[in-house]
């Protein structure tokens, strides 16, 4: 029993860390609003098959690993290719040839967030070869024909996001049951953990510098107490995070509870750091040359992601000796 | 990271269980007065003679010297199995005074008083807040003066929580005279059978008369009864704080889960009054989900944060993000449930078996006030996890 990171968890962390940082700051989105593809770049790393198989060219490490990657990947609001490419991977585990494509990065990836009779939606990478939808019970593979699309502004100016009809995707493989999707919830949690952290950071920063009336704002308490909260939802969605990745990685019973717990406790502090992280600045806080809208625009994108809070709660709510009307 | 339990945690684990099947008491704690306290003390007892009490307290002052993690094994099964709740007239005696000697006290004080708190003999309480000094403890008034090898002590002392039932008091007063603030306060082992001392109740909210007023006149304390150094008090009652804020409450954290877990039946089997079943209520189900998480959270929280004790040795100004966590999803969730029971949550009679759920709604505000309140939380969170500017 040992829930802190190990000296090997705490240089993975350390090591996409230092990558994330030099190659995408998060003030890169002020000069280059949309990050080029560097699928083969990221493959060469290692990042795309952190915790996919050696066998299938992998580095066999797990997703506790892979969740620590995702979380200095959410505080720069990093390549959002990598969460798809990776998750493509796992979905393709049982056909070798795409899977091979994927993991050294020749293949692209969109994930497709909306799939109606008439209007699909994707987004992400442009010139991707396939499509990737997860749900609870599978996660497909699609061919992705991008010719008949038409390409539409996403709040999150970082993303590319696409809407057409049914005819631009075509069924290639479909792996059932529910890892993908899971999988996706603990990566998505830790990129929503690592915006609070970023938002929180932001905001201690400047409320040591920015004077009002004669002190620094962080002395006030309607500056600190928020700021206190910001620390105490991290704390709590990171410790949730940790315990549910760890929960996942060793197979317990109830994984999914706890990985659709962390969910929850991420998006909330994603949601509500960001946003209080704006207010705090104060006039600088809104505009477009600051970073905290940056974030603010991540967390309400990976927020929509893989399901609504509805669906996350119902596994918490799924109590032994629970009555149940027909 | 790993959350497997040894074989050794699992033995321990299926001990504790079955011995607690076999050793909670069949009868209900009363709900007030000296027979409640005589329940507690006979309890810590029964604890002592089958071998559970001071769970982690080191061997040589007859604890177990167990680990962290058989102590959340431990907690964690006694909520299972229902078992007398740990926060009771022992508490201050096990939670705060035996630490605080173990960590600050004399030879001759941890012979005189560490066993006596682990068979239940001693009740202890704690005398730091007066009327004027409560989350600015610092400011503390009684005072005392040294006369030949005694102190005697004047002033007043308030919330003394079980006042009344304790045999000892941990007492901060003023020494130095002229002295300002944290200095020239000392820690004293105070007999409350002493003469000059008088305990006045005050009745609160909850209908009950488990606080006090605390006065003392010219009452004699022996200079041998000093806890760390005379004019150290301050040291010595923040190894006492650090206590409370660092496990003392762990029964608590995980006895959470199973209280969520008890509201989401209710849910499951209450209507509402326009007839829906109030689990079927989006908002009801919405709140009580994120309850759920964070009542998980606080688990992993508690295993994390004695995993970095493993690591660093010390819990860190973390205990204040778990005070504020424990005692805000437990106030929500109290508040919740009024809710969830109609007209049913109006019936009180003060008894914490009888009705638990307006029990602890009207306890929310005492766990978010006693043992520094919420606000003065977020002031430790701000100075020392985030060192932002001070407010003070
Ligand atoms: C039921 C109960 C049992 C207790 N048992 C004991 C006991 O056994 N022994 C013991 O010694 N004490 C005990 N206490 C006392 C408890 O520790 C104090 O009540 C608590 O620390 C608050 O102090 P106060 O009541 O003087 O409130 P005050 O300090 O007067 O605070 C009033 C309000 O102002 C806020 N406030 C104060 N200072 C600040 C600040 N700097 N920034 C922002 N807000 C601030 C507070 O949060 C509070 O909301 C008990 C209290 C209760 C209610």
């Amino acid at each position: 029993m040992f829930l802190a990171l190990d000296p090997d968890e705490q240089a993975i962390s350390d090591a996409a860390a230092d990558f994330l940082v030099n190659e995408f700051p998060l003030e890169r989105l002020h000069k280059v609003p949309r990050d080029i593809s560097k699928l083969e770049a990221f493959a060469e790393l290692g990042w795309l098959g952190l915790a996919a198989p050696e066998s299938a060219g992998g580095s066999g490490l797990t997703i506790v690993e892979e969740m620590l990657f995702f979380i200095q990947n959410g505080r720069v609001a990093g390549p959002l290719e990598i969460l798809i490419q990776v998750l493509a991977i796992a979905a393709a585990q049982s056909a070798p040839a795409v899977s091979e494509s994927l993991i050294c990065g020749k293949a692209g990836v969109a994930l497709l967030v909306e799939q109606a009779a008439d209007r699909i939606r994707l987004i992400g990478n442009a010139d991707a070869r396939y499509a990737l939808a997860v749900s609870p019970r599978c996660a497909s593979l699609f061919e992705l024909n991008l010719a008949n699309c038409q390409s539409v502004m996403c709040l999150d100016s970082s993303v590319a996001m696409y809407t057409g009809d049914g005819t631009m995707i075509r069924p290639v493989l479909e792996q059932a049951g529910g890892a993908v999707w899971q999988q996706a919830q603990i990566d998505v949690s830790a990129m929503q953990l690592g915006l609070a952290e970023r938002a929180l950071e932001m905001i201690v920063g400047y409320a040591k510098q920015r004077q009002t009336f004669g002190r620094a704002i962080g002395a006030y308490q309607a500056v600190r107490h928020p700021c206190a909260d910001m620390a105490v939802r991290v704390e709590t969605a990171r410790s949730q995070l940790f315990y549910a990745a760890t929960a996942f990685k060793e197979g317990h019973e109830d994984a999914v509870m706890q990985t659709d717990g962390a969910r929850l406790l991420a998006d909330r502090a994603a949601k509500l750091n960001t946003d209080t992280n704006i207010q705090l600045h104060g006039g600088i806080g809104v505009t477009d040359e600051h970073s905290a809208h940056l974030l603010l625009k991540r967390a309400n994108l990976l927020g929509r992601l893989f399901g609504t809070s509805r669906q996350h709660m119902a596994s918490l709510l799924d109590v032994a000796g629970m009555p149940r009307e027909a | 990271m790993d959350l497997r339990f040894t074989e050794e945690d699992l033995r321990f684990r299926s001990r504790a269980r079955s011995w607690l099947k076999d050793n909670i008491p069949k009868t209900a704690r009363p709900a007030h007065g000296a027979e409640a306290a005589q329940f507690d003390r006979d309890w810590q007892r029964k604890l002592y003679e089958h071998g559970w009490a001071g769970l982690i307290w080191p061997r040589e002052f007859g604890g177990l010297g167990l680990s962290e993690v058989q102590q959340v094994i431990w907690y964690e099964e006694c909520a299972r199995a229902g078992a007398p709740h740990y926060i009771n007239t022992t508490y201050v005696a096990l939670m705060h005074a035996g630490p605080t000697i173990i960590a600050c006290g004399t030879a001759r004080q941890k012979a005189d008083h560490l066993q006596r708190i682990l068979t239940g003999e001693s009740l202890w309480c704690q005398g730091f807040s007066e009327p004027n000094a409560g989350s600015d403890l610092a400011s503390l008034k009684t005072s005392a003066v040294v006369d030949g090898d005694d102190l005697v002590v004047n002033g007043s002392k308030t919330w003394t929580t079980d006042g009344q039932h304790a045999d000892f008091q941990e007492l901060l007063i003023r020494t130095t005279p002229g002295s300002e603030r944290h200095k020239g306060l000392t820690w004293v082992i105070c007999d409350m059978s002493s003469p000059g001392i008088t305990v006045h109740p005050i009745k609160t909210m909850l209908g009950d008369e488990h606080v006090n007023t605390t006065f003392y006149d010219d009452v004699r304390i022996p200079l041998t009864n000093v806890v760390g150094d005379l004019g150290g008090g301050w040291k010595t009652a923040m190894s006492t704080l650090a206590f409370e804020r660092g496990t003392g409450f762990i029964g608590d954290q995980l006895a959470l889960y199973e209280r969520v877990n008890q509201a989401i039946r209710l849910a499951g089997k209450t209507r509402l009054e326009d007839g829906t079943l109030a689990i079927h209520d989006s908002n009801i189900a919405g709140r009580l989900a994120l309850i759920k998480a964070d009542t998980m959270a606080i688990r992993a929280m508690t295993l994390a944060q004695i995993s970095e004790i493993q690591q660093s040795g010390n819990p860190g100004p973390k205990g204040s993000i778990m005070k504020l966590m424990v005692t805000g999803t437990s106030k929500s969730l109290s508040h919740l449930v009024a809710e969830i029971l109609g007209w049913e949550f109006m019936e009180f009679n003060g008894d914490r078996t009888d009705h638990p759920w307006t029990y602890e709604y009207l306890w929310s505000w005492v766990y978010t006030i006693a043992g520094g309140t919420s606000e003065i939380q977020r002031e430790i969170i701000a100075d020392q996890l985030l060192e932002l500017p001070r407010a003070r």
